[in-house]
C-alpha cells in the first residue's frame, strides 16, 4: 500500500440521535500505514464516528469511503474493531471463541487454527487455549479480545481505548504489537482520551470536542505550530511572578518543578527577567515542547 | 449466509454441549414419569377395610345392599357372597373397601342395639353402622353413624350402593321380572361418524383429537421451556457486551435469525430425543398390551396430515419464540425479560382454548379467521385439518402469513436491538421501542 494512500475518508459527515447531535460536519482523512489518533474528551463523538466507519450505524449526511469505496458487508471483513464496550462469551473456550470471531469475518479452514496458536503465543497465553473465558483474569480477557479484532489480518484496525485497565507490562506488549502491525502496512485508528498514550504511538491526530473537529494533522506539525511556549521551571521564590496571568496562562506544579504555559503575547525572556528581579533562585529554566495534553486542554477550553 | 451459519453453529454446539442440556434431557422424562408413578403408588397404598354393621329393620335389604356394594367393587367376589361371614373386597377404582355385617334386629329394643354398637365402636371393633328403619323402602331415610366423619368418600360409596339396592328392591316389589329390569337399565351406545366417510368404517375422531391435543401440548411445553432460552440467548450478547464486536461483522438481523434458528434446533434435538424414547417405549408398551389380548385402536391418519402437523408445530414454536426474541431485544437483563414475557404465556393459553370452539364448528368464519391469525393458527388450523380439512389454499395461506410474521417480528426485533445498543444499553419502553424501530 502506497504511503500517501487514504484508507478512510470522511466528508462532511453528521449524525444525530433525536435532539442530540453526536457528530457535526466532520471531514477527516486517515492515511494508509499510519496510526491515526481520534482524540477528545468523553462524549466528543469519537465512538459514534467509529461506529459509522465500521458500518454499525449510518451517517445522516456526508459520505464515508473505505479503501476508496463506500462501505458494504464485504469491506467490513477487512476491518478489525475492538470497541470500548467489549466482552467474551463466558462459557466458551478461548479457541472456540476466537474461531467464531474469525468465521464471522469470513475466515475459514486450517488457517484459522494456526492463526489462533500464533496469536495466543504472541500475547503469551498459549496454555489458556482450551480454558473457558470466565476462568481468565480481566487482563487476559482483554488480550483475547484484542486477538479477536486482529485474527483475520485486517487492513484497517480500529481500537477504542484498547489499553484501559491493563497493567504497564501488557500495555507495552500490545503497544509493540500495534506498532508491528503498522510496520506491516496496516492502518490503525486509535481512539482515546489518554493523551500520554496517544502521544507515544500516533502519527496523525484528530481532536474532537463537542461533536466538532477542533483540529487535525500530523502530530509533529501540530506540536511545532504551537511553538515552544511552554517553560519547565525549578526555582525557589518568585511565586507572585508565576501567578501573574499576563505572563503565565497555566501553571502545573509537579513534585520538584513546575510547567508554565506562556500567556499570549508574553515571552520567555520577560518571564525570566521578572523572576530574577523578584529574587527567585533559579535551578532550571528550559523551553519545552507543549505536551499533547497541554494542547488538548488549551484547545478544549478555548472560547469557540 | 456463511456468517449466518456460523452464528447458528455456535449457538447450537455451545448449547448442546452444555451440561444443562444433557442433564435436562435425561432428567425431564424421569421427573415426568415420577409425576405419573408417585400418585399411582400413593393411591395403591392399602388401607384397612371399613367395618360397617347394617341394622336392617326392614328385614329385606341387607343382601341387596351387599350385592350392590360388592358388584360395584369386585364382581367375581360378590357373586358368591351369599355366605353370612363378613367378606373383604379389593376395589379397583374406589378409595373405600368395606367389611359388612348384619345385625340381628329382631330380639332386642333399638336403643339396646345402638348402645351395643356404640360400645363396639369405642372398642374399635367397628368403624360405623347403618340403621335402616322399618319404613325405609317407602320413606328412603336412613342413618349412618361413623367414627370418622372426615372420611367423605366412604359414605358416598355406601349411599350409592344403598340407592341401587333400594331401586332394585322397589322394582321387585312392583313385580317387574329380572329380564325386564335388565332391559330397562341397559346402557345406550352413541357412535359419531365423519360425514362422507365410507359407510360402516370406524372413524378415528377420538384418536385424531388425541393427536391435535398432542401437537398443541408439545408446542405449549416446548415454548414454555425454550421461550426463556431464546430470550436469554438474545440478551447474551448484551450482557457479555459482545454485541458491538459482532455488529462490525454481521448484520443484527443475521445475528438474531441465527440465534433463533440455533436455539430452535437445540429444542428440536431435545424433542426428537424424547420423542424417540417415547416412541420406543410406546411400541414396546403397545406390543405388551397386544400380547395381553387388549386391542388398542391405533389411529390411521393420512401421511399428509403428519406433514401439516409438523409445519404448524414449527410455525407455533417460531411465532412464540420470536416474541420472546422481541422482548429480548428491548430489555437488558433476563430478569426484566421474564416479567415482560408473562403476556406471551397468556396469548398461548388463549389460543390453546380455541381448540373447543373451532372443533365444534370448523367451517365457521370465526374458525377461518383464527386459523389465519399467526398466533392462533397453529392450534386452530390443526383442529380444522383433523375435523373438516379446509381447502389447500387456506392451509398454504395460513402458513405463508405465519412464517412472514416470523420474519417481520425478527426484523423489528433486530432494529430495536441495534438502536438499543447504540443508546448504551438502556431498557426500551414500548413507545421508545416503536421509535427505535423506525429510526435508522
Amino acid at each position: 500500500m502506497a504511503a500517501n494512500e487514504t484508507t478512510v475518508k470522511l466528508d462532511g459527515v453528521s449524525k444525530s440521535f433525536g435532539e442530540f447531535t453526536a457528530v457535526r460536519d466532520l471531514s477527516i482523512d486517515v492515511r494508509a500505514g499510519r496510526v491515526f489518533g481520534l482524540l477528545g474528551p468523553n462524549g466528543a463523538g469519537k465512538t459514534t464516528t467509529i461506529r459509522m466507519i465500521v458500518n454499525i450505524t449510518a451517517p445522516d449526511s456526508g459520505t464515508i469511503l473505505l479503501f476508496g469505496r463506500r462501505i458494504d458487508a464485504n469491506l467490513q471483513d477487512r476491518i478489525g474493531y475492538l470497541p470500548e464496550e467489549r466482552g467474551l462469551y463466558k462459557k466458551m473456550r478461548v479457541a472456540d471463541q476466537l474461531r467464531f470471531f474469525a468465521e464471522i469475518k469470513n475466515m475459514r479452514g486450517r488457517e484459522v487454527d494456526s492463526k489462533i496458536d500464533e496469536w495466543l503465543a504472541r500475547v503469551k497465553l498459549p496454555e489458556w487455549k482450551n480454558k473457558r473465558s470466565m476462568e481468565l483474569s480481566k487482563g487476559m480477557q482483554q488480550k483475547i479480545q484484542f486477538i479477536s479484532a486482529v485474527i483475520h489480518d485486517p487492513d484497517l484496525l480500529i481500537l477504542d481505548e484498547p489499553f484501559s485497565g491493563l497493567d504497564p507490562v501488557n500495555v507495552e506488549l500490545l503497544k509493540e504489537i500495534v506498532l508491528d502491525l503498522k510496520r506491516a502496512g496496516k492502518t490503525i485508528i486509535f481512539s482515546t482520551h489518554q493523551m500520554e498514550v496517544a502521544e507515544k504511538i500516533c502519527d496523525d491526530i484528530c481532536l474532537l470536542n463537542r461533536s466538532r473537529k477542533v483540529f487535525a494533522g500530523s502530530l509533529r506539525e501540530i506540536k511545532s505550530s504551537f511553538g515552544r511556549n511552554s517553560v519547565a521551571i525549578r526555582c525557589e521564590g518568585g511565586n507572585g511572578v508565576l501567578d501573574d496571568p499576563a505572563l503565565v496562562s497555566k501553571l502545573v506544579r509537579h513534585a520538584d518543578e513546575a510547567q508554565a504555559l506562556l500567556a499570549a503575547g508574553a515571552d520567555a525572556q520577560t518571564l525570566l527577567k521578572r523572576l530574577i528581579d523578584s529574587g527567585a533562585v533559579i535551578g532550571k529554566f528550559e523551553m519545552v515542547e507543549p505536551s499533547l495534553n497541554d494542547i488538548f486542554i488549551t484547545k478544549v477550553t478555548e472560547p469557540a | 449466509m456463511k456468517k449466518f451459519l456460523s452464528v447458528v453453529k455456535r449457538e447450537y454446539i455451545q448449547r448442546v454441549r452444555a451440561k444443562m442440556f444433557i442433564v435436562s434431557t435425561i432428567l425431564l422424562p424421569v421427573v415426568m414419569s415420577l409425576f405419573i408413578l408417585v400418585p399411582a403408588i400413593i393411591l395403591s397404598i392399602e388401607t384397612p377395610p371399613m367395618r360397617v354393621a347394617v341394622m336392617d329393620q326392614t328385614g329385606r335389604m341387607y343382601s341387596q345392599i351387599r350385592q350392590a356394594l360388592f358388584n360395584d367393587q369386585s364382581a367375581p367376589e360378590a357373586q358368591n357372597a351369599n355366605s353370612g361371614a363378613p367378606r373383604t373386597t379389593t376395589p379397583r377404582r374406589s378409595f373405600s373397601r368395606f367389611v359388612l355385617e348384619e345385625v340381628n334386629a329382631t330380639n332386642q329394643p333399638l336403643d339396646q342395639i345402638r348402645a351395643n354398637l356404640d360400645q363396639r365402636m369405642r372398642a374399635r371393633e367397628l368403624d360405623g353402622y347403618v340403621i335402616l328403619p322399618p319404613d325405609f323402602l317407602s320413606q328412603g331415610k336412613a342413618e349412618f353413624i361413623t367414627r370418622n366423619p372426615g372420611d367423605v368418600f366412604s359414605p358416598q360409596v355406601l349411599q350409592s350402593a344403598i340407592n341401587r339396592a333400594v331401586r332394585e328392591q322397589r322394582l321387585i316389589d312392583a313385580k317387574v321380572d329380572t329380564r325386564t329390569r335388565q332391559e330397562l337399565f341397559k346402557p345406550i351406545e352413541l357412535r359419531s361418524l365423519k360425514a362422507g366417510a365410507p359407510g360402516g368404517q370406524q372413524p378415528n375422531s377420538n384418536a385424531s383429537f388425541a393427536v391435535v391435543f398432542g401437537v398443541g401440548f408439545v408446542m405449549y411445553l416446548a415454548i414454555l421451556m425454550y421461550g426463556q432460552i431464546v430470550l436469554g440467548a438474545i440478551i447474551e450478547e448484551k450482557e457479555t457486551r459482545i454485541a458491538e464486536i459482532l455488529f462490525s461483522s454481521v448484520k443484527p438481523f443475521t445475528l438474531m435469525m441465527g440465534k433463533l434458528v440455533g436455539v430452535s434446533l437445540v429444542a428440536l434435538t431435545q424433542l426428537a430425543i424424547w420423542g424417540t424414547a417415547f416412541g420406543i417405549f410406546a411400541v414396546y408398551g403397545v406390543g405388551l398390551l397386544a400380547s395381553e389380548g387388549l386391542r388398542e385402536n391405533i389411529p390411521s391418519i393420512p401421511f399428509l396430515h403428519f406433514i401439516y402437523f409438523g409445519l404448524f408445530f414449527l410455525l407455533g414454536f417460531f411465532i412464540y419464540a420470536t416474541i420472546y426474541a422481541l422482548v429480548g431485544s428491548m430489555v437488558t437483563t433476563a430478569q426484566e425479560g421474564g416479567q415482560l414475557a408473562m403476556p406471551i404465556i397468556l396469548i398461548l393459553v388463549v389460543s390453546f382454548y380455541l381448540f373447543w370452539p373451532v372443533s365444534r364448528s370448523p367451517d365457521s368464519p370465526f374458525s377461518f379467521w383464527v386459523s389465519m391469525i399467526p398466533f392462533s393458527a397453529p392450534v386452530a388450523m390443526v383442529v380444522r385439518i383433523v375435523t373438516q380439512t379446509p381447502p389447500f389454499w387456506q392451509i398454504a395461506l395460513s402458513l405463508l402469513i405465519g412464517f412472514s410474521t416470523v420474519f417481520v417480528i425478527m426484523w423489528l426485533a433486530s432494529r430495536i436491538y441495534r438502536v438499543g445498543m447504540l443508546m448504551y444499553g438502556k431498557r426500551a419502553s414500548i413507545p421508545e421501542a416503536i421509535r427505535w424501530a423506525r429510526q435508522a
